[in-house]
């Protein structure tokens, strides 16, 4: 049965899902924005995220949303390690080798994830506002629901400030312009990498952390979420904050309306899946470089 | 003309004769190994495989990078599966019919393609192999790829079917090469390299684009088509982006836009898909370190298999081709030394000590 409700609870449901895509998309986006480096284990660092949270969560009875601030400084740590041993070793050579060393990096991190996993079964970060919701008229929001989306905001605009006010901001957006200028300019390009993976994992830590309190998760989970990312930032254009946001949002929306009306129509599950890429399909065909998109890489 | 003398001088070419060596040691083998699983389903999937991966070498080698390549490998299982099947057609024409179905279907994604920079791309082909198995559940009634149903093979399993898989791939490969080294591949690599000068000089880019999508689809969906034959059963997880993801694997580690580099990459993958689970029990003893994991073989040897991909592409980046090129190239010049080597060599201290 489709009912306003249902409508209205759904596209809250939207928006929650959204936010943990923004998140992500906006790590990817900077990471491929300065370095123009395709990192496609960001999504493993969404489930190691999510994991580290669980942890410190679980043993160390913290607050899981205090453990967003150990999982997205331990993520960014595993960010810098990438940067350093892998992704920096095969700058300059083929574009498809970036790939290829992604899908390494996603076996090597599935595999800890396994080797280390308490259960063999989907896990969810305990949180006690579970139960807790605020009535709206006819839907009630859960306390979980509007602190993601809280946090989600507060660190975007963490992330603007720090792009737009700070002098290592400066610096990134330099390198992101033209690498070899700014290495003229004294800026230390290498550091600029390291700092922009850095933020870029952290990032994917903190959307792993909300991911994990907002729904259940397992060492496969992060698979998707990067490839939707991706389409995020394509759909939205490249390099543009404003633009994931509304990818983000337009995503999070239709897959959650999806899932809401396939109950209702008799359509099969995985259409949840294939909504963004129909969007992003249809969005290409029409503009090939994207909503917001200047120009292309 | 032009193409018959170079057609004749590739045939006396050394390279060739390598080449039909290769194939003739490739078709000895089961003279030798006796095991029908081991010819089965690991020498054939190599002949498979190498199929699939050089026609996504193809698309590569026109600067196309398909992350959706399992889309044409399932649309070419299912349909000249289909075919057999329900229509009771022939199993070869079943396989041209469901190779040609996949081209159909990737030019038709071509075109939404030709437009499109490297990323978007990537990201349209992978989306369509996921909207692709939207399709297949929601119609399962029509396609039955949920449950999977068996296939009927073009020469009966085991010898037979490796012979005929062999003879395909042989044609198939050098219809590949032949593609590579015309005009028409001088022009994907053209388009590859700078699509704007490739344009400047007089190259119609969208077109060979296309054309490199149909030709490569046309052998993605032959695969798929042999693919399903292979194990004789087919299922909606052919579309998987595991799937996807393969013959980027095997073009990388063998060597992309060359010609053997995914033959190569095709017979190291799958030989570590085949064999590397037979480690699983020497790993068994280090399962008290994990103490959450039941069976701890899997993740462990999943894991070495990640840092061997790591450590491939920052110390091989050109591939294990590259190697064996430069083992080559050496022995050559190891014979040939004498004569090539020494003479500038000589001019050189002469022109010195004037």
């Amino acid at each position: 049965m489709i009912t306003s409700s249902g409508l209205a609870q759904a596209l809250i449901f939207g928006v929650a899902n959204g936010c943990v895509y923004i998140l992500l998309a906006t790590g990817l986006n900077l990471i491929f924005g300065v370095m123009k480096l395709v990192n496609f284990a960001h999504g493993q660092l969404l489930m190691v995220g999510a994991f580290i949270a669980y942890e410190v969560t679980t043993m160390a009875g913290l607050n899981p949303y205090l453990s967003i601030l150990v999982s997205m400084g331990s993520v960014a740590l595993i960010g810098i390690g990438m940067e350093k041993f892998a992704f920096s070793k095969i700058r300059g050579t083929e574009k498809l080798n970036e790939i290829f060393i992604s899908l390494g990096l996603i076996y090597v991190f599935e595999n800890i994830a396994r080797l280390f996993w308490v259960n063999e079964f989907s896990i969810r970060i305990p949180s006690p506002f579970v139960s807790l919701s605020v009535p709206l008229g006819e839907v009630a929001i859960g306390y979980d629901y509007i602190f993601a989306i809280t946090i989600v905001i507060a660190i975007l605009i963490g992330l603007v400030l720090l792009t737009k006010r700070t002098k290592i901001g400066l610096a990134m957006r330099a390198t992101s312009q033209k690498g070899d200028a700014a290495k003229l300019m004294g800026i230390n390009v290498n550091r600029i990498y390291l700092f922009t993976f850095a933020v870029g994992a952290a990032l994917a830590g903190a959307s792993g952390t909300l991911y994990g309190i907002l729904y259940s998760f397992n060492p496969t989970v992060g698979a998707l979420p990067t490839i939707k990312a991706f389409a995020i930032i394509i759909l939205g254009g490249l390099g543009s904050i404003p633009g994931a946001i509304v990818g983000g949002l337009l995503y999070g929306i239709a897959e959650s309306m999806t899932a809401y009306m396939s109950s209702g129509f008799g359509i099969a599950g995985t259409w949840q899946d294939a909504i963004a890429f129909i969007l992003l399909i249809a969005v290409l065909i029409i503009r090939p470089t994207g909503l917001f998109g200047e120009k292309g890489e | 003309m032009e193409n018959a003398t170079k057609l004749s001088s590739f045939l006396r070419s050394r390279k060739f004769q390598y080449a039909v060596i290769a194939v003739f040691l490739v078709a000895a083998l089961p003279l030798v190994v006796k095991s029908e699983y081991i010819i089965g389903q690991v020498f054939t999937l190599m002949l498979v495989f190498a199929i699939y991966a050089s026609s996504w070498n193809l698309l590569a080698y026109s600067g196309q990078g398909s992350l959706g390549h399992a889309a044409f490998l399932g649309i070419g299982g299912f349909a000249s599966a289909l075919l057999v099947v329900k229509t009771g057609m022939p199993p070869v024409a079943g396989l041209i019919v469901g190779s040609l179905v996949s081209a159909g279907i990737g030019a038709l994604i071509g075109l939404a393609c030709v437009r499109l920079k490297a990323w978007f791309l990537a990201m349209v082909t992978f989306g369509f192999s996921v909207i692709v198995i939207s399709i297949m559940t929601q119609f399962d009634s029509v396609f039955g790829g949920v449950i999977g149903f068996p296939t009927t093979p073009v020469a009966p399993q085991v010898i037979p079917f490796y012979y005929a898989t062999l003879g395909i791939a042989v044609v198939s490969i050098l219809t590949i090469l032949f593609v590579m080294k015309s005009k028409l591949g001088l022009a994907f690599k053209a388009i590859r390299e700078n699509e704007l000068e490739a344009k400047m000089t007089g190259i119609n880019a969208g077109k060979y684009r296309l054309l490199a999508f149909v030709i490569s689809t046309f052998f993605a969906g032959l695969a798929g088509g042999l693919y399903a034959e292979s194990s004789l059963f087919i299922q909606n997880s052919i579309f998987e982006p595991y799937y996807s993801f393969l013959p980027l694997i095997m073009s990388v580690v063998g060597g992309l836009s060359t010609i053997e580099g995914p033959i190569i990459g095709s017979v190291i993958i799958v030989s570590i898909n085949s064999f590397l689970p037979l480690t699983d029990k020497y790993l068994q003893p280090l399962s008290p370190l994990f103490p959450g994991v039941s069976n701890v073989g899997p993740p462990l040897r999943l894991f070495g298999l990640g840092i061997f991909l790591i450590l491939v592409v920052i110390f091989l980046p050109k591939g294990v081709t590259s190697l064996l090129r430069k083992g080559y190239n050496y022995l050559r010049t190891d014979t040939t030394k004498t004569k090539k080597v020494e003479p500038p060599r000589k001019n050189m201290i002469a022109s010195e000590n004037i």
